[in-house]
């Protein structure tokens, strides 16, 4: 299957998911007459599913080879994407434990090294340098300069 | 009106504010130039900055923000030939073909001046047509916000990029979005799986950072590692009279600036397209009407002049229905109307009355913002040039860490910050999916606005939906929002054969 025809079945699967999933939810919200609470959710969910319904229903009617030739599609490099995920989700999930000023340095300096470009030399002495410093300034302008209470974490005396 | 401009200058030359200013355009024209980086990522990352400041000093910030960024995609898009936001994606046309004659100063300073003037024209018809339409906006009530609401959801779904049924679905999406938590008049939760935390929603800029910063940076990892850095060109100041352009070639521009600056004021106040398709009609016009149409793509001055105008007018354009009404035009706006809401201040014709000199000091910030582009654009280029040159594995951690910031300083809890990668993986999500993000900002704004004035207007027309069909602004709203979208209908049915391919592609 052409990745053009591919892509948009998927599209159409996760809009008629999300639609459903919506309309499940709205399913459960109490009703006190027409024009309730839940009003508003059931035309929507209604509306994401018919939108989802018609994306699938057009996407049968695409023909399985794109008429023009399609372009080279450029290559994606899923590993890093899930490397950064992670990295994000580790991030937020130690904040608050752990602190701002070192789950950041440790954020940037892994983050730094995944995007790296292929071609490029991983410097890690000047990478850690620009993590310890983004962090320590970011911390001390929000906490200080702006009154924001970023999280301390282990830091705290 | 000369006495609130007066106490609006008066508001924004103060040392203070004038260094807010000041740094606003710069990191604007910073978050412009480089590519990947947009104006309302400048705004909503620096958001946080304004938490602790007054209304006034804040708002100015984010408006030079916007200012700033708005044209400083004029720099990579002349230097690199890679427009650093969409708003300057005609300028790269003609602009990198003077580049390469050796014209990249007349082209830069060409694209400064004319951005000024155009932001300067929008500034203006701002300033004279905000407070008229605020003042027939105060007799609006929920039947016409309700059909408002309403027009520009299917406006901004319908003609945004990518498909009409992909369009509808994201603005229907960000409209269910914003019914998780309390809701109007009943009070009781929705969608909220018994969280404390999702009783109040989720808050628009966690959407926002979300959609918009750390979703870019998602999509950075895609190429990351394979990307080779593009080096910007060598421009030479030396022996550079004024901005690098005769007086002739100045006042030869000025038809195509006026009809550009129009174009871009148009096209910026209609909700939901903005200076990206304003600066590509603009320069098809320009072409059309010009003498020696031959002549553009290969290096002609009009083709700059009539992008970079037309971007930059949409400014004023877009603030119009975020300061009468409390609607975004596009998603900067939708921004700034997060910054507001920060600030306890709800746009709409009201603002006018209540906060008048709050008003004026925002049209003086964009007036002073307009000038200090004009100078610090052009004469800090190469300051400019060297920070085109920091590498975006370097950059985009270090924002992602302050969009973390960002949500956590909204209320202080890591809750937010968990908001922000939802809709940080929602948003990059619907770039893998061909989704358009603009009609989801737009449907979750004003998806509340939409729902509060339905209930309320059935309130007033004792349940009856003829309300909304009787009153003649309402049902004018109405009817527009539905021939928008029979319009568009149309045109796809018109050609059946390849009805379903238009429909997922038109």
């Amino acid at each position: 299957m052409d990745s053009y025809k591919r892509n948009e079945l998927l599209a159409g699967l996760a809009m008629l998911g999300a639609g459903v999933f919506y309309l499940v939810l709205t399913l459960n919200l109490p009703r006190r007459g027409t024009v309730d609470a839940a009003f508003v959710p059931w035309m929507l969910a209604v509306a994401l599913c018919l939108l989802g319904a018609l994306q699938l229903w057009a996407w049968r009617k695409l023909p399985n080879k794109r008429a023009e030739p399609a372009e080279k599609p450029e290559a994606i490099d899923y590993p890093t994407v899930i490397k950064s995920v992670a990295l994000v989700l580790l991030f937020t999930a130690l904040l608050q434990p752990v602190g701002f000023v070192i789950m950041t340095v440790l954020y940037l300096y892994a983050q730094f090294i995944v995007l790296t470009p292929a071609e490029q030399k991983v410097k890690h002495l000047q990478y850690l340098l620009i993590a310890v410093v983004s962090s320590v300034l970011i911390f001390y302008i929000f906490r200080h300069g702006f009154d924001l209470l970023l999280p301390v974490g282990l830091l705290e005396i | 009106m000369i006495e609130l401009m007066q106490q609006g200058f008066g508001a924004v030359l103060t040392p203070y504010v004038f260094l807010l200013i000041t740094l606003g355009v710069a990191v604007g024209i910073v978050f412009g130039a480089v590519p990947g980086l947009s104006a309302t990522m400048a705004i909503a990352l620096c958001l946080p900055l304004t938490y602790s400041m007054g209304p006034g000093p804040g708002l100015a910030l984010l408006v030079a923000l916007f200012v700033g960024a708005t044209s400083g995609g004029l720099i990579s898009a002349i230097l690199l030939n890679i427009p650093g936001t969409p708003a300057s994606i005609a300028t790269t046309f003609d602009g990198w073909p003077l580049m390469k004659q050796g014209l990249g100063v007349k082209a830069l300073g060409i694209g400064v001046v004319f951005s000024f003037l155009g932001t300067i024209f929008s500034i203006v018809a701002l300033m004279f047509i905000a407070p008229i339409l605020a003042d027939l906006a105060l007799s609006f009530g929920p039947h016409e916000y309700f059909s408002i609401a309403i027009f520009s959801l299917t406006l901004i779904a319908t003609l945004s990029t990518g498909s009409l049924v992909k369009g509808l679905f994201a603005g229907a999406l960000g409209f269910a979005f914003s019914t998780v938590g309390i809701a109007p008049v009943e009070a009781i939760r929705r969608f909220t799986f018994d969280l404390p935390s999702l009783n109040g929603g989720f808050a628009m800029l966690t959407v926002m950072i979300g959609m918009f910063a750390v979703a870019e940076v998602l999509k950075f990892a895609e190429s990351a590692r394979l990307s080779h850095r593009a080096k910007p060109q060598h421009v030479s100041m030396k022996g550079v009279k004024g901005f690098g352009f005769s007086m002739k070639e100045f006042v030869g521009q000025l038809p195509n600036a006026t009809r550009s600056s129009l174009i871009g004021l148009g096209i910026g106040i209609l909700p939901g397209i903005g200076a990206g398709t304003s600066n590509i009609v603009s320069y098809i016009v320009a072409k059309k009407r010009s003498k020696t149409p031959e002549e553009f793509g290969k290096g002609k001055i009009d083709g700059v002049v009539a992008s970079e105008t037309a971007n930059n007018a949409g400014i004023g354009g877009a603030m119009i229905p975020l300061l009468t009404l409390g609607i975004p035009g596009d998603t900067t706006t939708a921004v700034m109307l997060g910054g507001f809401m920060v600030h306890g201040i709800q746009p709409g014709p009201l603002l006018f009355i209540s906060q008048a000199p709050l008003v004026y000091t925002i049209f003086a910030a964009l007036i002073l913002a307009s000038v200090l582009m004009l100078v610090l654009e052009f004469y800090g280029l190469r300051m400019f040039i060297k920070l085109l040159a920091v590498p975006k594995h370097i950059l985009l951690p270090i924002i992602l860490v302050l969009c973390v910031v960002g949500a956590f300083g909204l209320n202080s809890r890591i809750f937010d910050v968990w908001a922000v990668l939802l809709f940080g993986l929602l948003g990059y999500g619907f770039v893998k999916s061909g989704l358009p993000i603009a009609p989801f900002i737009i449907g979750f704004i004003l998806g509340p606005m939409a729902e509060t004035n339905l209930r309320r207007g059935l309130m007033l027309s004792d349940g009856s939906f003829g309300g909304f069909l009787t009153n003649p602004i309402s049902a004018g709203f109405l009817i527009l929002a539905v021939a928008s979208i029979s319009w568009h209908l149309v045109t796809v049915i018109r050609n059946r054969k390849s009805a379903a391919i238009e429909l997922m592609r038109s």
